[in-house]
């Protein structure tokens, strides 16, 4: 036993259980938390295009928001004034952010480090300022609101978002599918050039490395998967703000991946998964619960500098010997 | 005509005391490699403290005294708790301060409370400058106090034997060590004095602000691109950059709205980080 295959193992019985976990939680009548699990997964996904970037690459970006705000109101802007169906509206939403991560990628991976970061979190607010003054397209301050066309309609066998349960498993199906491809591109020639570019760019250059080209194409692709948690926020909530779009949310990406386990596969998921759930536990009981969320976030960082993740596998290599 | 110079008069005043948050920034930064994003937080709280100091004694002089004090405290108690474990990794010292920032929010929340508040400013009335101008006094008064608080700065830094060591820590922090200076004890000052610098940038600006504890987070980007373009490590050139963001920022708005300014500032920035990648002043300092 390794700790691949221990880790292999326990990914399998937690894709069981959130399969399951609508029926489980059904039959426990608590339903309500299948809306927060879904949310968890969305911003798992989001959380991952930060990690991208960051864990796999080395850029650390504080502007995935921007992305994620294309998503949003691509799939708003598709059914509300275009009049699309759900997996085309997706599209448009999916397509618009990697379109726009395409064009900041030019600029922003000429630039590294601290430069990086700084050019992301303009670009994102240059289109958070512009979200709120383009009302007749964005809605402004008040957002986007539309209903959700259904997901199937095959005569007899129709499926819609506002069943629940199949909201839930349907957007588990797209995250799942979105994390299946970084597992695969992890494992492929590409994701080792990623991690080249992250250990050293020169080292990359010399071992024939494009670092540029590679960096864009991380850019692109990280773009792509904020898009799709944006499209998904959109298609959960019915609806697309600016305030999505603003620079602190980015931040959280950042930070459920530092918590979770930068450079890890599920870690970003982990850490949003648990900062979720702590604000949905204590906000029922405590107005004030962000002071402990702060001290948590604070906590963990401390006592597990390589996230929750790394601090697992860490130990799991420890138990098993190796 | 009148209109566009009041404007870049605001914008200088309000650039003075960002270069004075930025200041407290950069040093944070260069010496520690922190960023550390609970920085508009910190100048959040010099204008709640402000304010609370001016509602309790009466005294806007007591507030400018007390609360940079408060500031080196909290600067000093956060470097020992959430900092210094997590020195080694500059992205961990991102998320940590984070935290900070949600606690310092939500403190300011529970306790102040979320209705914003407006502080009188301690010297009413207006001047008339040369060319019959109009202008707030305090906002003059602000300006000259942030341009002060910068030079005084700066001396410390150029004349004193601590502002010795810090230069000689952010230089080379090893060298700096095997001489006998107290690295630990330099880190520690640095980290005071950076968020001091902040709550005297908060206490000066509570007058000419809404006193909001959502201002840290409005005001922390501005800070970073002066830092940025001002390039890093720069502080003389930090407190240019932001003087320059305001005043352009100010001026634009005399033409369009205020987040058409924002925005035309936002794309000025890009240009900026595009063509000259080190910082503005990279050039001059060499």
């Amino acid at each position: 036993m390794n700790v691949l295959s221990v880790n292999r193992a326990l990914t399998l019985l937690l894709l069981l259980a959130l399969v399951a976990a609508p029926l489980f939680l059904g039959w426990m009548e608590v339903d309500f938390w299948l809306a927060v699990m879904t949310e968890i997964l969305i911003w798992g996904l989001f959380a991952s295009s930060a990690n991208l970037l960051f864990g796999q690459v080395g850029l650390l970006s504080f502007g995935q928001a921007l992305y994620f705000g294309f998503g949003m109101y691509g799939v708003a802007i598709g059914i509300d004034r275009f009049g699309l169906g759900l997996w085309p509206a997706m599209g448009l939403g999916v397509a618009a952010s990697l379109g726009m991560a395409a064009v900041a990628g030019l600029v922003a991976v000429r630039l590294t480090w601290h430069y990086f970061a700084i050019i992301t979190v303009v670009f994102s607010l240059i289109f958070y300022f512009l979200a709120l003054r383009l009302k007749p397209i964005t809605g402004g301050d008040d957002g986007l609101s539309f209903s959700a066309p259904p997901i199937l309609d095959w005569g007899s066998l129709r499926l819609t978002l506002s069943d629940d349960a199949t909201q839930y498993w349907f957007v588990l199906l797209i995250v799942v599918l979105a994390f299946a491809l970084q597992a695969r591109l992890r494992a492929s020639a590409l994701g080792r050039a990623f991690a080249a570019v992250r250990e050293g760019e020169r080292k990359a250059s010399l071992l024939g490395i494009d670092v540029l080209r590679v960096r864009w194409i991380a850019f692109v692709i990280a773009g792509g998967l904020a898009g799709l948690a944006g499209a998904l926020f959109a298609l959960f909530g019915r609806y697309a703000s600016a305030t999505h779009m603003y620079y602190t949310v980015s931040g959280e990406a950042v930070v459920w991946t530092v918590l979770g386990g930068a450079g890890t596969l599920l870690g970003p998921a982990i850490g949003a998964a648990l900062l979720i759930l702590v604000r949905e536990e204590l906000s029922t009981v405590w107005e004030h619960y962000p002071l402990a969320v702060g001290a948590l976030t604070i906590a963990v960082v401390v006592f597990a500098p390589r996230g929750i993740a790394g601090g697992w596998n860490l130990m799991l290599a420890r138990v098993l010997g190796r | 005509m009148q209109d566009v110079i009041i404007l870049a008069l605001n914008g200088l005043a309000w650039g003075l005391i960002i270069a004075l948050i930025a200041l407290g920034l950069s040093v944070i930064f260069g010496l520690l490699d922190v960023i550390n994003v609970a920085h508009g937080d910190f100048f959040m709280v010099g204008t709640v403290l402000a304010w609370v100091a001016v509602d309790v004694t009466g005294s806007f002089a007591i507030a400018l005294v007390l609360v940079p004090l408060f500031g080196l405290l909290l600067g000093a108690v956060t470097e020992r708790v959430a900092i210094r474990p997590v020195l080694s990794t500059i992205v961990l010292t991102v998320v940590s301060t984070h935290g900070l920032g949600l606690m310092l929010q939500e403190g300011v929340r529970a306790t102040f409370g979320a209705t914003p508040r407006r502080l009188l400013a301690p010297v009413g009335g207006t001047v008339t400058l040369p060319g019959d101008l109009l202008y707030d006094t305090y906002r003059l008064v602000a300006a000259a106090a942030a341009a002060l608080a910068l030079l005084a700065f700066f001396a410390f830094q150029q004349r004193t034997r601590f502002g010795t060591w810090m230069r000689a820590v952010r230089h080379d922090r090893e060298t700096a060590m095997t001489l006998g200076i107290p690295v630990e004890r330099v880190q520690l000052l640095t980290f005071s004095i950076g968020a001091g610098l902040a709550l005297l940038g908060g206490v000066i600006a509570a007058p000419i602000t809404t006193v909001d504890f959502r201002a840290g987070i409005e005001i922390l980007p501005t800070c970073f691109m002066a830092v940025i373009i001002g390039g890093l490590g720069n502080l003389p050139g930090t407190a240019a950059a932001a003087i320059l963001l305001a005043v352009t920022e100010g001026v634009v708005s005399a033409v369009l709205d205020p987040s058409a300014a924002r925005i035309v500032s936002l794309c000025l920035m890009c240009a900026v980080l595009f063509l000259r990648p080190h910082g503005l002043f990279a050039g001059a300092r060499a």
